[in-house]
């Protein structure tokens, strides 16, 4: 397969938050305001013509204001007779005079309401849509759409078949980065398109009777290695991230092709295909400006962006479909539970930085080239957490999938003086001096196997005092199993009768942001190769146990109904788990073993749920 | 003191820009300068121009251009 697909979304909101503010500076809020709406609607018919022109198929979303709009309606139906556009449903852009007075909320987001107003909200708009063009939409979305509302929508309305669902690593970040402000608390998802779970959007369906009957799309193509440490708000298929992040001089931004470029290159990863998503509406291509760029530059940058796709288009590198002929294909041609692969390199910071990403039906992980090969962001889709969000929720804004492994919001390699961060890496001893690998540079090569996705790490070299070695890494992700086999190997020694303790290890808490969440009551457990078992409930009390010969060593996190388990493949290894206290809220399990050049610790890394 | 209002072009607080917060500056016209609500930097548009400058140094290859085959080419690196 040889497949780049690219779906465009123009959404015709009519009173956009950028233009609307504009409008609004000094003034009381008005939902009366017929410059803003022509602009809006000025801006709308540039964005198609600029697809169009380009030889470009989109896909309306049409938002609920949109739907009251004569104008607008028309255009719609316009763009679809003549270029074969789709016209289809967003949830964003239910700011307007028609919805304030029927509802009585000032709420913008579709997935914060409470269940019953997202019932009504689902049924008064798709309804409506009929009433306009006469028939129901086959595609929908909004900034996230909880498993709740999407299970709804599929049961109420089942032709259905492909939605916006989330925004790729919108979480806390980008919160902050919106002065605490934008709640789209989000992060987990998988990269690109994938079938959800009927238990939680952000989690891969396990099989058919789990697959929840709409394709899922983010908002927005981002870039895999920028994100992990800064808003994705920046860094993203979307002119306006770019700008936003200052991403620019002048009117020069090559990035936006460095992105493109590099999405056509996942192909390599995911058996030849790939995919990009546009999603625009028209606010921030006011006459205005936004932030610091003026509306000329906001304009060009959109126009030269979409002339890049039709660039592509014209050499068949890339295929434009409307989102639901996109879903008809995701359906026919990819697996349901994936996996997805994604060997992103640095195309901005001018590093050799690379970072490796998987996920499938089991979990999300992000490995970190630039530390070794850590593991330092681990969604456990495993458990498939039925986490409903919006008013009247435990979760309320909180919509992410909560990690089991987090190197930025929980300190990973780096602590300011007690305890250690959460980390999935390894230690190496010889005497009295420890390495850790997260300290070693290097960069990654991806293969596969049968049913297995493998990435090689470049062996790394290790200095202690007295002995130098290269430590090779190989992680192979044993595909929908929830396994991965990660091998240590000594590749080269300066003495070859030295032997080093390879400490492969998991450090682990739980949580969706930055602060410490209770691991009360967690369990641990290690188990040796005779059956003999030690295991504690998690207090807080800094206790830790320590076997010979071990099978395997576990950690049970209630909280997030997930079984995290170290299991030694190589024999006579020892294992260990510790408690961790107050001060350095995790848990940590390892496994070791004394190598020498030539020898390999092999150990396998398991995720499972445990309702 | 006259009231703060949105200066010709929308500024961001290039302080709050470097520990990643977007936050709008006010511009004060009696006294030519923008300011910051949230944090407390003052500064004239050449001051926030110059910081602007210092903010983008994080991205070394903002203006490199790099191709799918730039982008293979790295991994034989």
């Amino acid at each position: 397969m040889d497949k780049f697909i690219l779906n465009i979304v123009h959404r015709p909101e009519l009173l956009p938050e950028y233009i609307d503010n504009d409008a609004r500076e000094g003034q009381t809020e008005q939902f009366d305001k017929p410059e803003v709406v022509k602009e809006s609607l000025d801006i709308f018919r540039l964005q198609q013509e600029i697809a169009h022109k380009n030889g470009l198929r989109t896909t309306i979303q049409m938002s609920y204001s949109s739907l009251y709009n004569d104008e607008c309606i028309e255009l719609a139906k316009k763009y679809h007779d003549e270029y074969g556009d789709e016209i289809g449903h967003t949830f964003l852009g239910l700011n307007c005079k028609e919805f304030r007075k029927k509802y009585k909320s000032k709420e913008i987001a579709i997935w914060l309401f409470p269940m019953d107003m997202k019932k009504q909200i689902v049924v008064d708009s798709f309804e409506r849509f009929k009433e306009v063009f006469g028939f129901y939409p086959s595609s929908t979305g909004s900034y996230f759409m909880d498993a709740e509302l999407l299970n709804y929508i599929k049961e109420r309305y089942p032709m259905v078949k492909i939605a916006v669902a989330t925004c790729f690593e919108e979480g806390p970040k980008v919160f902050r980065h919106t002065n605490s402000s934008w709640y789209t608390l989000m992060d987990g998802s998988p990269w690109t398109a994938w079938i959800p779970s009927k238990e939680n959007t952000h989690a891969i369906a396990e099989d058919e009777a789990d697959d929840i009957g709409i394709v899922a799309v983010p908002h927005l193509s981002r870039d895999l290695l920028a994100v992990m440490d800064n808003a994705g708000d920046m860094y993203g298929t979307h002119p306006q991230n770019i700008i936003r992040g200052l991403i620019y001089e002048g009117d020069r931004l090559p990035y936006m092709y460095n992105l493109v470029d590099q999405y056509q290159v996942m192909k390599k990863y995911n058996k030849g295909f790939s995919y990009n998503l546009v999603y625009v509406g028209p606010g921030w291509m006011g006459k205005n400006g936004r932030w610091e760029a003026n509306g000329r530059l906001l304009k060009k940058s959109y126009k030269d962006f979409i002339a890049y796709y039709g660039k592509l288009k014209r050499e068949n590198k890339v295929e434009d479909m409307t989102m639901s002929e996109f879903a008809d294909w995701f359906r026919k041609h990819q697996p349901r539970s994936g996996p997805i692969c994604g060997l992103w390199k640095d195309i901005i910071y001018g590093t050799k930085n690379q970072v490796f990403w998987y996920a499938d039906s089991k979990f999300r992980v992000q490995i970190d080239l630039k530390q070794g090969g850590a593991i330092t962001d681990l969604r456990p889709y495993a458990s498939k957490l039925s986490r409903p969000c919006g008013a009247g929720t435990k979760a309320n804004q909180d919509a992410s999938y909560p990690f089991i492994i987090h190197s930025r919001y929980r300190a990973g390699a780096f602590t300011h003086y007690a305890g250690e961060g959460s980390i999935k890496s390894c230690k190496v001893r010889y005497g009295s001096e420890e390495v850790d690998l997260s300290s070693c540079r290097s960069t990654g090569i991806y293969g596969e196997g049968k049913g297995c996705r493998i990435l090689n790490v470049r062996p790394v070299e290790i200095e202690f005092k007295n002995l130098v070695i290269k430590i090779a890494t190989t992680y192979t992700f044993k595909e929908n199993t929830g396994e991965i086999v990660i091998s240590r190997r000594i590749v080269d020694s300066s003495d070859p009768t030295a032997k080093v303790e390879v400490d492969e290890f998991l450090t682990s808490c739980w949580g969706t942001n930055e602060y410490p969440e209770d691991l009360t009551g967690s369990l641990l457990s290690i188990t040796n190769r005779k059956g003999s078992r030690s295991e504690l409930r998690y207090e807080y009390r800094c206790r830790e146990r320590f076997m010979e010969d071990v099978e395997r060593v576990e950690a049970v996190i209630p909280q997030v109904q997930t079984k995290v388990s170290l299991i030694a493949i190589s024999k006579n290894c020892n294992g260990y788990y510790e408690e961790g206290y107050s001060f350095a809220p995790n848990l940590k399990i390892g496994i070791s073993k004394k190598i020498g050049v030539k020898q390999e610790l092999v150990t396998c890394l398991k995720v499972e749920g445990v309702k | 003191m006259p009231q703060g209002r949105r200066g010709k072009v929308n500024y961001r607080c290039p302080h709050c820009l470097f520990r990643d917060i977007d936050f709008d500056l006010l511009y004060d016209k009696q006294a030519d300068q923008y300011y910051c609500r949230r944090c407390n930097w003052e500064g004239t548009e050449h001051e926030i121009l110059f910081m602007y400058a210092v903010y983008k140094r994080r991205y070394k290859d903002m203006l490199k251009r790099y191709t799918v085959e730039d982008i293979l080419a790295k991994d034989e690196d």
